[in-house]
């Protein structure tokens, strides 16, 4: 029966992408495989994994969180501009003003029953207009001093490891963390393979689907707060282009806009199957202009690959 | 005329259908009997075309079909009368039954409504229907829908040629007694035009109408009865494989209830559209049952009592305690249980495992500072899995891969690990084979030994006069008679019936 082969090799395709990808890569171009270059590459590919770590809760609960862009853009203007006021503490406010961005969008999401792709996108809009506000619509920069000050140890290497890698790997944990072991995982779980049975077993629903997206946008912020350290700056248009890209990592990975299976580590391999494709896009020397055409693609594929079709329930069919 | 042949349908891991043989012939009405699970629908899916057989044939005329799709089925003069019925409600009587066949009636490129209606009345006339073509189907009744239905497939016999074969799964389940004898005239009317199968799990209804009856069990057609030899006893022994008695309902382990201890309390509660003026009390110990047709509020009450659902006056109250605030959380923190009709959509998460879909409804007595505890969370999962019997590989899979009838105990595990006591039964044996339906009532047995009060709604009528402590009858959500349960002196079939519809 191909059906069920394919049933049971499904869970594996992501890291098999990953290795056959990686192997395809190298084998055409063997610099790619060299440590250095490896880890300079993972490195610069931190800020969208911490995005699409925590877009994974959202899509988990069959959901979708549109908003991460925006909301990492107005992060940027955020820190450059209150850096100086709060130094590190800059970092705790967008923070929560990620959180609270999620709450938001959870809320209207749950409460007002608004579809998660249209509040998200509609909480999105809103970051984005307050970050055009802040910077007055220039693109801002930081002074290096106060830069290096706060932030300069998160570019700092020890034993050749840049601390952003290690970052980002501890961001991974914390998530994996929640998901696997906590409550609110095991709730995560439940409200995404089967929400009905989870309102039938006394769970809040709403408190747990408004956690979710909580939590995406504080990993969003982190991931914007990150981004405008790095380049020493924010705009309102900084982190554009993130969005498709942590989407495709999540979806590459293995969690499906349907929810329930997958999860965070499933994000990471997504993250580094981007990583890998973007590399071997330059090498191909394939154009800046059309590189989002080859994600957009990508995209599709994997949502092709990747969704459950028995809880479309007829939609699709 | 038309004829199955040793077909047969595997899904994984079931042999749903084996080589089952069924012939009917040229204005015979066919009866179809089996329990929930027996393959009837499967059998039907084969017949009307949604599914193909892996093995054996379909023949008409002698000559072999095959299928791809209904359509192709309905071409060969098949037709499907659907028990959720398949008519949008939104579009007209006419609408309806000239769906996706509207071609005959365009000209130039646009619908003539007035010759589709003229048409649409004279399928309605088959079925001495007299209602206007351009009524929208929502506003009739739930027995003109069925019959509109009926006249929506008898349109075949003007697109082919050849004889039609029309297939009525389950029509009388919703229908009130004098519809169901109309509808009975109707059909035997239209053997002049067509044969029937009917499916049905009323034997009595099955006799009354068909010419031959076919007795489904486990994927076979155990046998085949003429109507004049027929007996229901006869039947349901062979539908069930074994007698039913007293012994199947565990009468012998009724033991009373303790009438000074009362769980749920209702007084005089209301919900406009669902209910009115129920009161009752649900003792420890108790198993309470609510009767009546789909619609008469038994769910409603079930829901209000959970919380899912609030009231609008009355009062209720659980445990001493007068409910104001309702929901499902605060339902599961007095230890209320629930379990649902859906087991696969609401009784257990699909995609969890069985130790993760015990402890659902009780998370935070295994997390410290929001942590799991894994390993008690294990131990009581192997406990409950050893004391329920229940079979699966390992605690750590997947529930949506047990059987039936072992999903239905994690879901009691879920709820009495957790130490509920009052516990909500919508239909708990729904779709299980009869083993799993006596364990079932061997729990129900054991809970209410142990003085959990059960409110239960009942697959069958004769379930719930074997189990119950107390019947209440329900007719458009009013209670219309209370039965005392207690062995020897229970109520018969009859006897509910009589007031439930």
């Amino acid at each position: 029966m191909p059906d069920m082969t394919r049933e049971f090799l499904k869970p594996h395709f992501p890291w098999i992408t990953l290795v056959a990808l990686t192997i395809i890569v190298g084998l055409a171009n063997p610099d790619f495989l060299s440590i250095s270059g490896l880890i300079s590459l993972m490195a610069d590919v931190v800020p969208l994994l911490i995005m699409a770590l925590g877009m994974t809760f959202a899509i988990y609960i069959g959901g979708i969180d549109l908003s991460v862009q925006q909301l990492a853009n107005m992060v940027t203007v955020m820190t450059t501009v209150y850096l100086a006021q709060y130094g590190i503490g800059v970092a705790l406010l967008v923070i929560l003003a990620g959180a609270l961005f999620g709450a938001v969008s959870g809320f209207v999401t749950t409460r007002l029953y608004v579809p998660s792709f249209v509040s998200t996108l509609a909480i999105g809009f809103i970051a984005l207009s307050i970050a055009k506000w802040l910077s007055d619509q220039r693109a801002l920069f930081m002074d290096a001093t106060l830069r290096d000050i706060h932030f300069g140890w998160m570019f700092d290497t020890t034993m050749g490891v840049p601390h952003e890698l290690v970052l980002g790997l501890v961001l991974v944990l914390l998530a994996w963390f929640l998901q696997t072991r906590t409550s609110f995982g095991r709730a995560l779980k439940a409200v995404g393979s089967g929400e009905l049975a989870a309102v039938a077993s006394g769970l809040d629903v709403d408190r747990v689907k408004i956690l979710a997206f909580c939590i995406s946008g504080m990993f969003a912020a982190c991931a914007g707060l990150m981004f405008s350290v790095k380049l020493s700056g924010g705009d309102a248009q900084l982190a554009n282009g993130f969005l498709l890209l942590a989407i495709v990592a999540v979806l590459v990975g293995g969690t499906p806009l349907t929810g329930g299976v997958g999860g965070v580590i499933n994000t990471l391999i997504g993250t580094l199957i981007v990583m890998v494709i973007r590399a071997a896009m330059v090498y191909l020397e394939v154009d800046a202009t059309q590189q989002q055409m080859v994600f957009g693609i990508v995209l599709i594929i994997a949502i092709a690959l990747t969704i459950d079709r028995s809880k479309l329930r007829g939609v699709v069919k | 005329m038309y004829e199955l042949r040793a077909v047969d349908k595997h899904f994984p891991g079931v042999h749903a259908l084996q080589a089952v043989d069924l012939e009917v012939r040229r204005g015979e009405i066919v009866g179809l009997v089996g329990e929930n699970g027996a393959g009837k629908s499967t059998l039907m899916k084969v017949i009307y075309g949604a599914y193909q057989p892996d093995g054996g044939e379909i023949a008409i005329d002698g000559k072999t079909v095959r299928f791809q799709n209904p359509r192709q089925a309905m071409h060969h003069g098949i037709g499907m009368v659907f028990q959720e019925q398949s008519l949008i409600p939104n579009l007209t009587v006419m609408e309806n039954i000239y769906l996706g066949f509207e071609d005959r009636f365009v000209q130039f490129g646009v619908i003539s409504w007035r010759s589709m209606a003229a048409a649409a009345r004279e399928q309605l006339a088959k079925v001495k229907l007299d209602i206007d073509p351009a009524a929208i189907t929502s506003d009739l009744s739930f027995a003109q829908r069925q019959l509109v239905e009926l006249a929506k497939v008898l349109t075949l016999e003007e697109r082919i040629d050849g004889d039609l074969v029309i297939l009525l799964d389950e029509p009388t389940s919703v229908l009130a007694e004098d519809e169901v004898k109309l509808l009975f005239r109707i059909v035997r009317d239209l053997t002049k035009r067509a044969s029937f199968i009917f499916v049905s799990h009323r034997i009595d209804e099955v006799l009354d109408l068909s010419d031959r009856i076919y007795v489904m069990k486990d994927g076979r057609i155990v046998d085949v009865v003429q109507r004049d030899d027929a007996e229901v006893s006869v039947i349901q022994r062979k539908m069930v494989g074994r007698e039913i008695d007293k012994e199947y309902y565990r009468e012998q382990k009724q033991k009373p209830y303790n009438p000074a201890h009362v769980l749920v309390s209702f007084d005089d509660v209301s919900l406009p559209g669902a209910y009115h003026h129920i009161s009752f009390d649900l003792h420890a110990g108790e198993v309470l049952c609510l009767v009546g047709t789909e619609g008469s509020g038994r769910e409603a009450i079930l829901r209000t009592v959970y919380g899912l659902d609030s009231c609008s006056s009355g009062i209720v109250t659980v445990k001493g305690e007068r409910i104001t605030r309702f929901s499902a959380m605060a339902g599961v923190r007095r230890g209320i249980g629930h379990v649902p009709r859906e087991r696969k959509v609401e009784g257990i998460v699909n995609g969890m495992n069985v130790y993760e879909n015990m402890t659902l409804a009780q998370l935070r007595r295994f997390a410290r500072l929001g942590v799991m505890n894994v390993p008690e969370e294990k131990r009581l999962a192997t406990r409950w899995t050893e004391r329920l019997g229940i079979k699966t590989p390992s605690i750590t899979k997947d529930c949506g891969g047990l059987s039936g009838g072992n999903q239905q105990k994690v879901v009691l595990a879920k709820w009495r690990s957790g130490g509920s006591d009052v516990l909500l039964l919508d239909h708990p044996t729904r779709g299980l084979d009869i083993g799993a339906k006596e364990d079932v009532y061997e729990m129900i047995r054991e809970m209410s030994a142990d003085g959990v009060g059960i409110l239960l709604v009942a697959d069958t009528l004769e379930e719930a006069i074997g189990l119950s402590h107390t019947i209440l009858v329900l007719k458009d959500g009013e209670i219309q008679k209370r039965f005392d349960g207690t062995p020897g002196s229970k109520p018969s079939l009859y006897d509910l019936v009589h007031h439930m519809i």
